[in-house]
């Protein structure tokens, strides 16, 4: 699979609200794609902040429809997580997307709710799926799973099946002839901070074991 | 043999104990005792303090669905409002990873479930222009009547259970019985009656009945009648005027700034709806007007609704008036399944179902194609946000759901004001819970 960003930078026309950025701000921006009518900006992560910045306050996109994150686990993509803004200009109803490249070794994004009070529950939201923390956003709770989850279910090493209970079991499989234990696999563990923390984790782990002897 | 009257109760706990009378449990409360299951629902937070905390849901028939608030109130006001979703969250965006494209429009029934024709148009329509292809414009108009239905079903319930709400009981009856015959309507077309599953990528299931126009005619005669009796109802009644007038203001910039889309922004005097901003599926071929208010109270929506009936209605008899003829099916069966009868006596079109119908194959978009695409729902914006990744199966698919960004600035709205005017207020923002929690 190839990487979603391409190089194909210079060669077609900008899109205008990528050409009236200034050029400190314009020359972070690495990837720039089309499909269908939208075309979405890539950034690397800290980058994305001024550039919303300069969307919000000098370009006139004052309707911050949606933020979310994209995790490109397994995929031949620049790193592994997108944070992604969808900014809608009411005037003329140009709506643009902007992808900030996220590491999953960095610690946090810098959060946007001072920019737009719908990035509250979008951000929430986002780090309640993907464990991806906003630094400055005032309340990250969890806001749909519940408040003793240890985990962050939309991320691609969540497994599927497994999880609960069936987790306190040693695993028996058969190998040639006899059958082996083998032990659990480790819990997904990814970037974030607070809940999924390892000792918070054992601490459920422990907790939630009801046939230790 | 009488019972001896003056000694304890004979009513004992399974344990033996015996229950305590209501004098013994008020003087225990007057020595500082505090019954457990009273820790629920107050808590004192030091002597004198009228404060008590109050759960406001998730099971209260004013939520209208398991919205929990937790209100902190002195008095009957509300000094501090906090709200906790989640109780329906079913993972839809993580089933969107596992299931191919044509599967997941049963899910998108699920999630505003008064009007599932909305959300299941609003996916084909995003995966449609993802992959770039066009229906047919037969299946174009029936797709705009169907959701128009839809939406006045939605509309009209929200308007009848305000009334509900506030005292007016029979408004929410009449409503109920005349969105039955939109419910008609749609289970003649499809079968279902709330989970419709009616649209497929490029297309529809299958073309509606020869006595599809009589059942929309008779509904555009019946329905209207409805509409003016719900305004001879409420919009002159000095007792729901009172409760909703100035009740839970919702600015301009408040709903600019929190992502507040559908009738609740434009009772709030912002003009945005996506029919007309960004016309899908042949919007801009009808005329019809974005009524806008600019007061932003629970008055101003339910104003808002009931002019947006009008104009939904509006669209239906111009789309039941051009109605073309021809197939409802995009033609390219590489991405929109055959009908059923073709596939039961056309070779191609069964191999075609096969290979749509059998996991590995079907509908692959670009690979790293992605597009936000959005609609008009009766809620609001609903915007499908789809990453591909060359597979059947999407890589990622994201829901803009309407209700979430109405229902995050309530908490803000709900401060400051009595108890009674929320339940007034969270009618009016309509609030589903399927879609706010998926």
């Amino acid at each position: 699979m190839s990487a979603p960003h391409s190089s194909a930078e210079g060669h077609a026309p900008q899109h205008p609200v990528r050409a009236a950025l200034p050029p400190a701000l314009a020359d972070s921006i690495i990837d720039e794609v089309t499909h269908g009518h939208q075309t979405g900006l890539f950034v690397r992560t800290p980058d994305q902040r001024p550039i919303l910045e300069h969307l919000r306050l000098a370009q006139g996109f004052e309707f911050l429809k949606d933020v979310t994150a994209i995790d490109l686990l397994g995929r031949d993509a620049l790193e592994r997580f997108q944070v992604v803004y969808v900014l809608c200009r009411i005037t003329d109803q140009t709506t643009i997307r902007l992808h900030a490249w996220l590491p999953e070794e960095v610690e946090s994004v810098p959060s946007v709710v001072d920019l737009w009070d719908s990035a509250r529950w979008g951000e929430r939201e986002t780090h309640d799926m993907f464990g991806i923390v906003f630094d400055g956003n005032p309340d990250l709770r969890r806001l749909l799973m519940p408040e003793d989850f240890p985990a962050f279910p939309l991320l691609k090493d969540y497994p599927l099946t497994g999880q609960g209970e069936r987790r306190q079991f040693p695993l028996v499989r058969p190998r040639g002839a006899e059958m082996v234990e083998e032990a659990p696999g480790p819990y997904p563990v990814s970037i974030g901070r607070g809940m999924h923390t390892p000792e918070y984790i054992e601490e459920v782990k422990r907790e939630s074991k009801p046939r230790e002897e | 043999m009488s019972p001896s009257r003056g000694k304890s109760s004979s009513l004992r706990f399974a344990g033996g104990t015996p229950v305590p009378s209501a004098a013994t449990l008020e003087r225990e409360f007057a020595a500082g005792a505090r019954p457990g299951h009273h820790q629920n629902i107050f808590e004192v937070e030091d002597e004198g303090s009228q404060r008590l905390v109050m759960n406001f849901g998730p099971q209260h028939p004013a939520t209208h669905g398991t919205l929990r608030n937790i209100f902190t109130l002195d008095g009957e006001t509300i000094v501090e409002a906090d709200v906790e979703i989640g109780y329906l969250h079913t993972g839809f965006e993580k089933l969107g990873e596992g299931m191919t494209y044509q599967q997941w429009v049963t899910v998108t029934d699920r999630m505003n479930y008064l009007s599932a024709m909305n959300n299941n148009v609003g996916y084909a329509v995003a995966v449609e222009e993802l992959l770039g292809i066009e229906v047919p414009p037969r299946c174009q108009a029936l797709r705009v009547i169907l959701c128009e239905l839809s939406r006045i079903a939605d509309h009209v319930l929200c308007v009848g259970l305000q009334g509900m709400d506030l005292g007016a009981f029979s408004v929410m009856l009449w409503a109920f019985e005349k969105r039955e015959l939109v419910y008609d309507i749609i289970e003649a077309v499809c079968g279902a009656r709330l989970t419709t599953s009616w649209t497929r990528i490029g297309g529809i299931i299958r073309d509606v009945p020869e006595f599809f126009p009589d059942l929309v005619y008779q509904f555009l005669d019946e329905f209207p009648k409805l509409h003016k009796e719900i305004h001879l109802m409420l919009s002159g009644n000095r007792i729901f005027k009172d409760r909703v007038q100035g009740v839970g203001v919702v600015s301009r910039e408040q709903a600019l700034s929190w992502g507040i889309s559908g009738p609740i922004a434009r009772a709030s005097g912002l003009d945005l709806d996506v029919r007309r901003d960004r016309p899908y599926l042949g919007y801009d071929q009808y005329r019809f007007e974005v009524p806008v208010h600019p007061d932003g109270d629970s008055w101003a929506r339910y104003l808002q609704r009931m002019a947006e009936i009008e104009q939904s209605l509006e669209i239906i008899r111009q789309a039941m008036a051009t109605l073309p003829t021809g197939p409802v099916v995009h033609e390219d069966f590489k991405t929109s399944l055959p009908t059923k009868h073709n596939v039961h006596t056309d070779m191609e079109s069964l191999i075609h179902h096969f290979k749509l119908v059998m996991l590995g194959h079907g509908i692959r978009p670009k690979e790293n194609a992605m597009l936000y695409s959005s609609t008009e729902a009766p809620c609001g914006e609903l915007g499908f946000f789809i990453v591909s990744d060359g597979s059947d199966t999407a890589w990622r698919i994201r829901i803009r759901p309407p209700s979430l960004y109405n229902y995050a600035i309530f908490p803000r709205i709900a401060e400051g004001i009595m108890l009674s005017d929320s339940v007034a207020i969270l009618s009016s923002f309509h609030i589903i819970a399927g879609e706010l929690d998926r």
